[in-house]
């Protein structure tokens, strides 16, 4: 990555300070009263220099925090057809769920124009869930509905796809439906979900992988 | 021939006597006014209950003839011979028979278990030896030297069976119902009896100190010894008559020291008998008191006491290192990760300072702790983290010379994967400062990023004029599976940018909390 190898300049630099520690110590020779002023400077050069990245290795756009750090899988038609779901895992277990881009509701005019988490038998966003242990967490099947996207004509189910205890909803979508229009990957996430370590196997096994995902839907 | 033996050993006794006196006169003389003051019959019942000299001095709360050093057995029967002891003493097997060059199986004290006497039973034989006191110190000292331990001052632990306790408190009931009102009329009484531990430790620390060329008393060397019965001792099944275990396992938490031995007793006990644990505890606490003087008599017939084993051992208090690194590679992590036997990373920070020390003082173990952690694929810069590192056992404390080279030779090594700065020795404030690096928490952070359109001056005006700006921060889901959901806050106190391309910009931002 943006590894900057020690050059010898900077090797040099940090023994001198080094040594200009040790003379405060030990309160002798002016000589190295002197290395102690500029030490101070010799630290920042030395950080300077390491910050510095190679700009001939950098890439002109960076890999997304969703790239690095998770695990794409992909739900096709869940539960109904065109209802394409996403569901990013972390190699800490944790999911998170949303649209996919190949969902029908983006292929209405105007795309999303609100969420509603109020389905079912509760309002998925009012449930707070707290501590460590996740208290409060309400158990989902993967069936279960999470909330209701809005288009202009029509209005979609999202659903769970993994069974597991919920800690999050993504409240903004109340206020920023947009965001599911702009970047449902990302910031437009619908849920975080904590699946048990069998229950995810189990699903696992239904879901699709990126490149598998991408060669289906690029047949339709 | 016979008379002229029994007359050479008789004048062996006068010359070792002499050389006595001429040793310690004052002592002995203390020593002889000591015995005459003691009433008689309440020593002559206590002797032939095969309780050992220090143990009588002690149980009447005398010290000093208790801690003289040259106090051998002999001397006191000798004392006391004109009492007329000799004859039933030498019927039973006395300790006299010291004197002859054949030793037969010597005495072992009733109550201290052979503790005050100095014989200890190693498994293989019993080691007596007429001066025990001097030659336990000595081989004490012999261990210190040994570890190479430094130090200015040692501290002495004590860990004796409770079995010892039961046996005084027997003795000390039966003489107080025996004997107490005879002493009361003498102004005295059994409460004063001297504690088996702060005998011993009296006892033993003049010579040590002499040894060890230190001073007793907190000091960071800690002496432990650790008597503890030997397995024999229960054939005689004195437990169960005693019916004490459950008072035993009460008493159990008297002087902290007790309680490994009071369970290894109780696993021994099982074992001899061969019975479950109910037997043990099958007498009510109050069985002690009704099967008192029929206990004691058992204790005069049961001759066949086993001295304790001995086992000694000595440790320094730690030492703590305080520093701080940076961490130059994007493949080491903090502390020692393993998943599955497999390591995760190229090295540990941890391993790479701590192991570096620990050799250099000679210690056991080492412990690292850091103020806060970063990732393994994140680099440390800058003025570095604050750590410590404690250093358990530790045979040498290095000077600051030694502690300069440390630091050297970490910062020199081959890899240049992790550096130190101001590694220095620190006494108890390192965890202070610790504690408050955590807390207060400024920290800097330096990250590359990329922009989507072209910058302008106001932009990087706006960048460079943010001043402890607050923010709300949602728990990553990075770690949300082990920490709650909740909103943080923090400030970000300022912004500096190094402009490095069009698109490209390096922040450092300054956070706190």
């Amino acid at each position: 990555m943006l590894q900057v190898p020690m050059t010898d300049q900077s090797a040099q630099q940090s023994s001198i300070s080094t040594d200009s520690a040790a003379a405060q110590n030990n309160s002798s020779s002016t000589e190295l009263k002197e290395v102690r002023k500029v030490d101070g400077d010799d630290e920042d050069k030395e950080l300077h220099e390491l910050l510095m990245p190679d700009v001939r290795n950098l890439p002109l756009a960076p890999p997304s925090a969703v790239e690095s750090n998770f695990v794409a899988y992909f739900a096709p038609d869940f539960m109904k057809p065109g209802h394409d779901q996403y569901v990013y895992r972390h190699p800490n277990g944790l999911c998170v769920v949303g649209l996919a881009p190949t969902h029908v509701a983006f292929r209405d005019e105007g795309g999303v124009m609100g969420v509603d988490f109020n389905v079912g038998k509760s309002d998925r966003s009012a449930i707070k869930v707290t501590g460590k242990r996740k208290k409060n967490a309400q158990h989902f099947e993967s069936n279960t509905m999470l909330c209701k996207v809005c288009t202009k004509s029509d209005s979609y189910v999202v659903r769970c796809c993994v069974k597991g205890s919920l800690l999050e909803v993504n409240e903004r979508l109340i206020k920023q439906p947009d965001l599911l229009n702009s970047s449902a990957d990302r910031e437009g996430y619908i849920a975080i979900i904590m699946p048990k370590p069998a229950d995810w196997l189990k699903v696992k096994a239904t879901l699709l992988g990126l490149e598998e995902y991408k060669r289906l839907k690029e047949q339709c | 021939m016979a008379d002229e033996a029994a007359a050479d050993s008789l004048l062996d006794v006068e010359r070792q006597e002499a050389a006595l006196a001429s040793d310690g006169d004052a002592d002995l003389q203390a020593f002889r006014e000591a015995v005459h003051s003691l009433p008689s019959d309440a020593v002559k019942d206590l002797m032939s209950a095969w309780v050992c000299s220090r143990c009588i001095f002690r149980l009447f709360g005398l010290t000093e003839p208790c801690s003289c050093p040259c106090l051998s057995p002999s001397v006191f029967t000798e004392r006391l011979m004109p009492e007329n002891l000799v004859g039933s003493l030498i019927d039973g097997g006395s300790s006299e028979s010291e004197h002859s060059t054949s030793l037969p199986e010597p005495v072992v004290c009733s109550v201290c278990l052979g503790i005050l006497q100095f014989y200890h039973n190693n498994d293989v034989q019993l080691l007596v030896s007429k001066d025990g006191m001097n030659d336990l110190a000595a081989s004490i000292a012999e261990l210190v030297k040994q570890e190479g331990h430094q130090t200015d001052s040692f501290s002495l632990e004590v860990s004796i069976p409770s079995i010892t306790l039961d046996n005084e408190r027997v003795i000390m009931s039966y003489m107080s119902r025996k004997y107490g009102s005879q002493l009361y009329s003498q102004e005295r009484s059994f409460s004063e009896c001297i504690c088996l531990k702060n005998a011993l430790k009296s006892l033993i620390k003049a010579p040590l100190e002499t040894l060890l060329g230190v001073k007793y008393g907190q000091g960071p060397l800690h002496i432990r010894l650790t008597y503890s019965e030997s397995s024999k001792t229960i054939e005689k099944s004195v437990e169960h008559k005693f019916g004490a275990t459950s008072k035993r396992r009460k008493k159990g938490n008297e002087n902290g020291l007790e309680t490994v031995d009071g369970l290894m007793n109780s696993g021994i006990g099982c074992i001899a008998t061969g019975v479950g644990h109910s037997v043990v505890t099958d007498t009510p606490v109050n069985g002690l008191q009704h099967h008192q003087s029929s206990d004691f008599s058992k204790l005069l017939l049961e001759k066949v006491r086993r001295p304790c084993s001995l086992s000694f051992h000595c440790n320094r208090d730690p030492i703590y290192f305080g520093g701080r690194y940076l961490k130059y590679s994007r493949n080491v992590s903090q502390t020692c990760w393993m998943i599955d036997e497999d390591r995760m990373g190229e090295a540990s920070v941890e391993e790479i300072i701590s192991s570096c020390i620990l050799l250099m003082c000679r210690g056991d173990k080492y412990k690292f702790h850091a103020a806060g952690r970063e990732d393994m694929d994140v680099r440390m810069l800058g003025s570095g983290r604050p750590f410590l590192v404690e250093i358990q056992n530790p045979r040498h404390v290095p000077s600051d010379v030694l502690v300069k080279d440390i630091e050297h030779k970490i910062n020199s090594s081959r890899e240049k994967l992790v550096r130190v700065k101001n590694l220095k020795l620190v006494g108890s404030q390192g965890w202070t400062l610790m504690r408050e690096g955590e807390a207060e928490k400024q920290k800097q952070y330096a990250a590359l990023v990329w922009i989507s359109r072209p910058l302008e001056d106001p932009d990087l005006l706006s960048i460079s004029s943010v001043r402890d700006m607050c923010i709300l921060q949602r728990t990553p889901i990075r770690v949300l599976h082990r920490r709650s959901p909740l909103d943080r806050e923090k400030i970000i106190h300022w912004l500096v940018f190094f402009f490095f391309q069009l698109r490209v910009i390096i922040e450092r931002i300054k956070t706190c909390l």
